[in-house]
């Protein structure tokens, strides 16, 4: 059994993992790609219907969790190490590890060692040598990241659900269980940043179930009974009245109307008639922007079935009447169709952006700049054991180990001793 | 004469392939020798009867997966030796045997061999039956001068056996690019296309960014070029070389031997400088396999293939919007060509084609695709091109919707013409190609 842990902690801490595992993803996908053109929407509904295919992602983030625990604790052995408490130093901690006839005093070596620029510290038994900064810290950003990610995504991909419903002035907030906050505004103005064109302002007074006062952006997107409020298209919400002269009851009520920008069309179905009437709002003569104004001016096209039978505008408050139809535009209310959607799997991705960002400004100076380099020199009672390992190329970091064990060997009064090789030097 | 001439570029790879072979199987020349002419002869005969039972689209599509099968095997032996070249663990050596043993060895030989003989073989003109022979002969007389030609490459220019994969892909690719029906760049090139949008729009919608109305326009500039053809283009670019550069990459990073055991400098340094030497050397098929790869995409870019693309004729609607084109006249529809028509109505104006496939029946499409910029498509030998991505749609599939097929129109077919309604025309255009074009430009 604990052969069986071990062969699986083994697997699952192997580098190979992730690429194995997001390589199968992308055979899948290949797959998919031969049968469908959407071949990425495919692939994501597959997985979210498929408790094999999320198993398998769910690898992804375990496997990151074992290899930033393994990372963690080769870093912690190394720390113990360079401090004088060498325990037993599994293989593959060092990148090289040479074993040497037995020295006396490591005192020069530390001379030769201080003199090339490495932080020496010397102790009862050993000497480490140091230089540069080690990269753990941007490592273990990146592993946390890759973890963040795929953990989000899987969480995102098993379990996110979403409806769409329009936020509209003066109406309740639409929310699943009713009892949603009044909407005072909807507010829109130009947006003065960088990103951002347009900074919206959705303002909903404190309801009845207790919450209070709250007010929803752009982005992020704001938390409402732990759905984000996600703001999809604009649009108006008038009030219309219509008859014609053979719908003599005519009506009147709200019509929802996804209208943004200027230009576009939409329709409004007359319950229980053959009549539709097309809705377009119409741009504004000084160019400004009908919705961050407020006041708005409709064009229209009345159809049965698919006959048009007339055409024109009805600003918000005016009627417009010909041949027997009527149509007046009571009032007009700013409208926001929103997505309500449940999805924490948002905030781990967030997250693994912003430690990718981190890791990434963190690595490249210190890999370019100053590179760490590490030996370490064990006197053990019948010879001398010398460690090494350099993060980057390390070309320089080798001739100097190697001139140290030149000189441990001459020390040690065998210059020609030969010792078996335990490691490999890039 | 002209047939020998189509066909020398094919065999040269084939002659390439051999010499990559015998030397990555250096202890198997006879073996490899053997098995690739075998595998050549058999991928001739296998492809003709292919073409002969399955005629059209069909078996050009089962070749042209094959070869893409492999370019998919290359990219994992890139990864596995990024993977190795840093020092990973991974039991290999069992692989390693297995390499220098005869039937792995003869099976590589045989299946590269079988697939350039594929390749070779939809080049030759169909029912000449002398063709297929002198092609064989050909192969056999080159395969006999690339074991020469190997014999006097100096022992120390060796093959690693992610160099030999990546030397004998690149040599498919090149090799395949020559026939528009078998290129693999062009539809890799929509696949990514596609790829980034859907990506784009998936990221967008689960990352709850708001819509482009929101987003800065100079930045929604910068978005919009995923969404155009050139990130297709390099996307595939990168794709094709990726796998080349990670095999350079995983030879460059091999570990050197260990010289910390032998204490006399000079010793160290020559070792190192010999290790850092045969390197170098094992870098030359890959390096050269990059070069095979990009005059492949060039030939994909610029194929040697010239398209039919009438202009197209300017056509009215009858006062009770149906534009007829009758079936003979001064084109005859049924002559299995393209037949472009320019439809004004209202400052409107679509372009749209009449075909008759090769199944015989009629297909009414714009001029223009659901994706990509109206450009407009030309036809080839069985297949008409997308002008803007340059995909290839085989003609048994136009008058199907999705992806970058034309987008087909409701038509109808009486015994005096074909008749298409002139409403449907226009909204089927603005509705969806002008939308296309919009996305295309950034969405502005």
């Amino acid at each position: 059994m604990k052969k069986l842990l071990d062969s699986v902690r083994a697997l699952l801490s192997s580098r190979a993992a992730s690429p194995v595992i997001i390589g199968l993803f992308l055979l899948v996908y290949i797959v998919i790609a031969f049968e469908t053109e959407d071949a990425l929407t495919a692939l994501i509904a597959l997985t979210s219907q498929s408790l094999l295919l999320q198993a398998l992602l769910a690898l992804l983030p375990v496997s990151c969790a074992f290899r930033l625990f393994g990372a963690a604790q080769s870093e912690l052995l190394r720390h113990r190490a360079r401090s004088g408490a060498p325990a037993s130093l599994p293989a593959g901690l060092y990148e090289e590890t040479v074993q040497l006839p037995a020295v006396q005093a490591l005192e020069r070596l530390q001379e030769r060692l201080d003199a090339e620029g490495y932080r020496t510290s010397r102790g009862a038994g050993y000497l480490s040598a140091r230089k540069g900064v080690s990269s753990f810290l941007p490592r273990l950003l990146l592993l946390s990241a890759i973890f963040c990610l795929f953990a989000g995504i899987l969480i995102s991909i098993s379990s996110r659900t979403s409806h769409r419903a329009p936020v509209i002035e003066g109406e309740p907030l639409p929310t699943s269980r009713g009892g949603g906050g009044l909407v005072k505004r909807i507010d829109m103005k130009n947006g003065t940043g960088r990103v951002l064109a347009r900074v919206l302002d959705i303002q909903v007074a404190a309801s009845e179930s207790g919450e209070a006062e709250q007010s929803f952006g752009l982005y992020p997107p704001a938390l409402h009974r732990g759905y984000f409020v996600y703001p999809r298209y604009l649009g108006f919400s008038p009030m219309i009245r219509f008859a014609a002269p053979d719908l003599p009851g005519g009506f009147q009520g709200p019509v929802v109307l996804n209208l943004y920008p200027a230009g576009r069309e939409d329709r409004a179905e007359i319950p229980g008639s053959p009549y539709r009437i097309v809705f377009s709002v119409a741009p504004r003569a000084d160019g400004s922007d009908p919705f961050v104004a407020g006041t708005v001016s409709f064009q229209f096209k009345i159809l049965k079935g698919e006959e048009l039978l007339l055409s024109g505008a009805a600003p918000v408050g005016g009627e417009f009447a010909k041949d027997g139809y009527r149509l007046a535009v009571l009032d007009s209310r700013r409208m926001v169709l929103t997505d309500f959607v449940k999805d924490y799997g948002v905030l781990l991705i967030w997250t693994a952006l912003i430690c990718f960002g981190v890791a990434a400004c963190v690595w490249l100076p210190l890999r370019l700049l100053v590179p760490g380099r590490e030996m370490l020199f064990l006197q053990l009672p019948d010879s001398t054991r010398a460690y090494s390992r350099a993060e980057g190329a390390g070309t320089g970091h080798a001739g100097v180990f190697h001139e140290a064990l030149d000189l441990l060997e001459a020390e040690a009064g065998n210059a020609a001793g030969k010792c078996p090789p335990k490691g490999d030097v890039r | 004469m002209m047939v020998a001439w189509k066909l020398l570029s094919h065999l040269l790879c084939f002659a390439g392939i051999v010499l990559v072979l015998l030397r990555g199987f250096p202890g198997r020349r006879r073996t490899v020798a053997t098995c690739a002419s075998a595998g050549f002869a058999l991928g001739v005969a296998g492809a003709l009867t292919l073409l002969r039972l399955l005629p059209g689209e069909p078996a050009f599509g089962i070749i042209r997966d094959v070869v893409g099968g492999s370019f998919l095997l290359l990219w994992g032996v890139s990864v596995a030796a990024i993977y190795l070249s840093t020092g990973r663990g991974l039991p290999t050596g069992w692989l390693q045997r297995s390499l220098e043993r005869s039937l792995p060895a003869g099976c590589c030989a045989l299946v590269a061999g079988l697939m350039a003989g594929a390749v070779s073989a939809c080049k030759l003109p169909a029912g000449d039956p002398v063709a297929p022979a002198l092609l064989l002969l050909a192969a056999a007389a080159l395969a006999w001068a690339a074991w020469r030609l190997e014999k006097m490459v100096p022992e120390s220019f060796a093959v690693s056996p992610a160099g030999l994969a990546t030397g004998v892909v690149a040599l498919l690719l090149f090799s395949s690019s020559a026939l528009i029906r078998l290129d693999l760049f062009s539809p890799l090139t929509m696949k990514v296309m596609k790829f980034a949008h859907d990506f784009v729009h998936q990221f967008f919608e689960s990352m709850l960014i708001p819509d482009h109305l929101f987003i800065q326009t100079y930045l929604w500039g910068y978005i919009g070029l995923l969404f155009g053809k050139e990130i297709g283009f390099w996307g595939a670019l990168v794709i094709l070389f990726t796998p080349v550069v990670l095999v350079l990459l995983a030879i460059n990073l091999e570990r050197l031997p260990s010289v910390a055991h032998i204490r006399q400098g000079a010793q160290r340094r020559r070792l190192l400088a010999q290790a850092i030497g045969a390197r170098r050397r094992r870098q030359l098929v890959p390096a050269c396999s990059l070069l095979i790869i990009a005059a492949s995409v060039y030939r994909s870019l610029y194929p040697s293939v010239e398209y039919w693309d009438p202009k197209p004729v300017p056509i009215s609607a009858s006062a009770a919007g149906d534009v007829f084109i009758p079936l003979k006249g001064e084109v005859d529809l049924q002559d299995g060509r393209l037949h472009k028509y320019l439809f004004k109505q209202g400052g409107n104006e679509v372009r749209f084609f009449v075909l008759m496939t090769p199944a015989g029946k009629f297909t009414v499409d714009l001029d223009a695709c659901a994706i990509c910029k109206p450009d407009g498509y030309g036809q080839a030998e069985g297949t008409v091109i997308c002008y803007y991505c340059k995909t290839l749609i085989p003609l048994e599939t136009v008058g199907r919707p999705g992806g970058c097929n034309p987008v087909p129109i409701p038509f109808q077919v009486k015994k005096d013409g074909v008749h298409i309604d002139g409403l449907t025309l226009s909204n089927t255009w603005g509705s969806t190609v002008q939308a296309t074009s919009r996305v295309k430009e950034g969405g502005k």
